[in-house]
């Protein structure tokens, strides 16, 4: 055990287990209000899955200044028989860590995947920290089919708000569903499950200094483990809920890292992309059902208002790489009523399509191009909610796939252009 | 006869043994400038092939440098630039130490002037170039972060940045050289505090309602968010 990114104690902690059959790994910060429902999950879905397995518990915590590692550490369920029958006898082994590195949740995964091939681990899984939603059944979904042997890789399926995951629903989802050809409904869910083989090629990746360190590392874990023919399945997990954030806390920022991501991975695997035509469903495990959601509050004047500011200010810069005729369509749109406003699915393919051109040939700095996108993609939001207004989950879940339907359609535009770095023809 | 010797062949033959004397160091000073000339061009080759393997291109482009450059009638990529700069800064030295070895005390003295004074206008030349791709980086870093914040008036402030950062970048520039150092300075500390003095009177009495309106919003809570989750 040499690895340079884990401390001392870690080390001799891993020397000591030696070997483990399955590890779940939670990377936090400042999560103490929702990490002991998350330990106490894992623990129960150890007991009640893994009854048999040797089975490992990693916090990779970003210097939490509340008390989330001493949690981790003590939090546990007293009383298994409330919950099972039979229980197992060992306890779960812990190891709650400070990451190294550049502060993000890349940093975080990349100690998991460190103790994990330490550890020899046969099936890993990752679970936010700030879960309200998780139960034990989801450890057995993520790892289960890790275990049997058959995937190397599973994602996670929601049953979602239809106003939620506009990002992972109008960019990265049918992008790369376009891209590499897989039907992955949400690649950038934030809990997975994964085999130990997998967890030791990302380590072999050299992508720890740059965004992908930071929040780009949903995006790229499911990216590299498609592209590189690793076995994709995806498991249902019921409803995400989550400890509330700030929703509207630095959404370009939100926008720049995972956009950026998807599409720095859009070079490295271009040689893969490129051949692959349409796209195919891949395994889905678990019993869906419907879930109760809470309504979703939108301020859709606000939304509009903010396209509008974006075409009136930022129009000089999309013109750059923009073909007139979409800029004169944005200029009707900022013109348009509520009511009317609507932000046609062609056009806005046709604009993430440019934006990935214009990020490939460097039209101008990635993160100002990247930060410039989010007038655009708050008024497909805006355009979005008031087209979803009256629909059901299924109706979204339609709009969702006629709207890949688009990108699959457009795909021979972007990569014609893609080959011709020069400029757009 | 005797007239003709002094009048006409005495000052030849005077001016005879000054261009022998000056030969050996106009020579001196062609060989200098032709080795000027070529060693120019060699640095030329060597930088630009340094400047491509540490990818200086790839490197400056994320600051618009080559948008700028672009905008500015300049075709070449920023390697090509600075090694042809640099290649023309060597030429420019064995011209002046060419024209020092023609031995003429009046030149000597004026290019001693010249040269004393010569790395100031380089580092101010420096200067105004960084400091106009700055103003325009940020400028648009600006623009773009204030429609991002919903700010009405974007447009005024990514261009009052960029402009502010060109002026800063001037008025180092005009202190480097010399030229009224202490005028410019205080010309521009009394520009921008008397700028930041009427933006803070005009916002205080003129916006008066609209802060009170937005502190209340903030403060209350008014403001209806989106609750989307966004990823």
């Amino acid at each position: 055990m040499n690895s340079i990114i884990l401390r001392k104690d870690i080390q001799d902690k891993i020397e000591e287990i030696r070997k483990a059959d399955i590890l779940v790994g939670i990377p936090s910060y400042n999560n103490a209000r929702t990490i002991g429902h998350v330990v106490k999950a894992v623990q129960a879905g150890f007991a009640k899955y893994f009854p048999e397995s040797r089975c490992v518990l990693v916090n990779s915590d970003g210097g939490s200044t509340d008390e989330t590692m001493d949690i981790v550490e003590h939090e546990a369920i007293r009383d298994f028989q409330s919950i099972l029958f039979h229980h197992r006898v060992e306890p779960m082994v812990r190891i709650a860590t400070p990451y190294h590195g550049i502060p993000g949740k890349g940093s975080a995964f990349r100690t998991i995947f460190e103790i994990a091939e330490a550890l020899k681990v046969k099936a890993c899984a990752v679970v936010d920290s700030d879960l309200r939603s998780i139960t034990p059944e989801w450890i057995e979904l993520l790892i289960k089919p890790v275990l049997s042997g058959e995937f190397d890789y599973v994602a996670p399926l929601y049953h979602r708000h239809k106003y939620d995951g506009t990002i992972t629903n109008s960019i990265v989802y049918p992008l790369t569903r376009a891209l590499y050809g897989k039907q992955v409904r949400q690649p950038i869910g934030g809990d997975f499950g994964f085999s130990g083989e997998l967890a030791k090629f990302y380590l072999t990746k050299d992508v720890w200094e740059t965004d992908v360190a930071r929040y780009g590392i949903d995006i790229w874990m499911t990216t590299t483990a498609v592209a590189n023919k690793f076995r994709v399945c995806q498991s249902f997990l019921g409803a995400k809920i989550h400890d509330p954030k700030d929703p509207g806390a630095d959404l370009s920022a939100m926008l720049y890292e995972v956009v950026g991501a998807t599409f720095d991975l859009m070079e490295t695997y271009a040689g893969v992309w490129e051949t692959v035509e349409g796209s195919e469903p891949v395994p889905t495990f678990g019993f869906q059902y419907a879930v109760g959601l809470e309504p979703v509050r939108v301020n859709l004047d606000r939304m509009i208002e903010r396209f509008r500011l974006g075409v009136r200010e930022l129009v000089d810069i999309w013109r750059t790489f923009l073909p007139a005729e979409i800029v004169d369509l944005l200029h009707t749109m900022e013109h348009m009523p509520i009511k009317t406003f609507h932000l046609p699915d062609r056009i806005w393919v046709n604009l993430v399509y440019y934006f990935a051109l214009a990020a490939r040939q460097r039209v101008i700095n990635k993160e100002h191009l990247l930060k410039s996108l989010t007038p655009l993609y708050v008024g497909r939001t805006a355009s979005f909610v008031i087209e979803a207004a009256e629909s059901g989950a299924s109706e979204v879940e339609d709009k969702i796939e006629a709207l890949c339907n688009m990108f699959e359609e457009r795909k021979s535009f972007l990569t014609k252009n893609w080959k011709n770095k020069g400029g757009l023809s | 006869m005797n007239v003709l010797q002094r009048v006409i062949i005495e000052p030849m033959e005077r001016l005879y043994e000054k261009i022998l004397q000056f030969l050996p160091s106009f020579l001196t000073s062609l060989l200098l400038l032709a080795v000027g000339i070529v060693l120019g061009a060699i640095l030329r080759k060597v930088i630009f092939r340094i400047l491509q393997a540490f990818n200086l291109d790839k490197h400056f482009e994320r600051f618009g440098m080559e948008a700028m450059l672009d905008r500015g009638g300049i075709k070449e990529s920023l390697s090509a630039l600075l090694s042809r700069i640099a290649g023309w800064i060597t030429v420019f030295i064995f011209v002046i130490i060419a024209l020092r070895a023609l031995d003429i005390p009046s030149l000597e003295r004026l290019l001693e002037k010249f040269f004393l004074y010569l790395p100031n206008v380089f580092i101010a030349a420096l200067i105004l170039f960084f400091g106009y791709l700055l103003s325009n980086f940020l400028g648009r870093a600006a623009l773009i972060a204030s429609v991002n914040a919903g700010v009405i008036l974007s447009g005024l402030v990514g261009k009052c940045i960029k402009l502010g950062v060109f002026v800063l970048s001037v008025t180092m520039a005009l202190e480097q050289l010399g030229i009224g150092s202490n005028t410019i300075v205080i010309a521009f500390a009394i520009t921008f505090g008397g700028v930041v003095l009427a933006l803070a009177i005009a916002f205080g009495l003129g916006g008066r309602d609209i802060a009170r309106k937005y502190l209340e919003k903030k403060m209350k809570g008014e403001e209806k968010k989106d609750e989307i989750n966004h990823l």
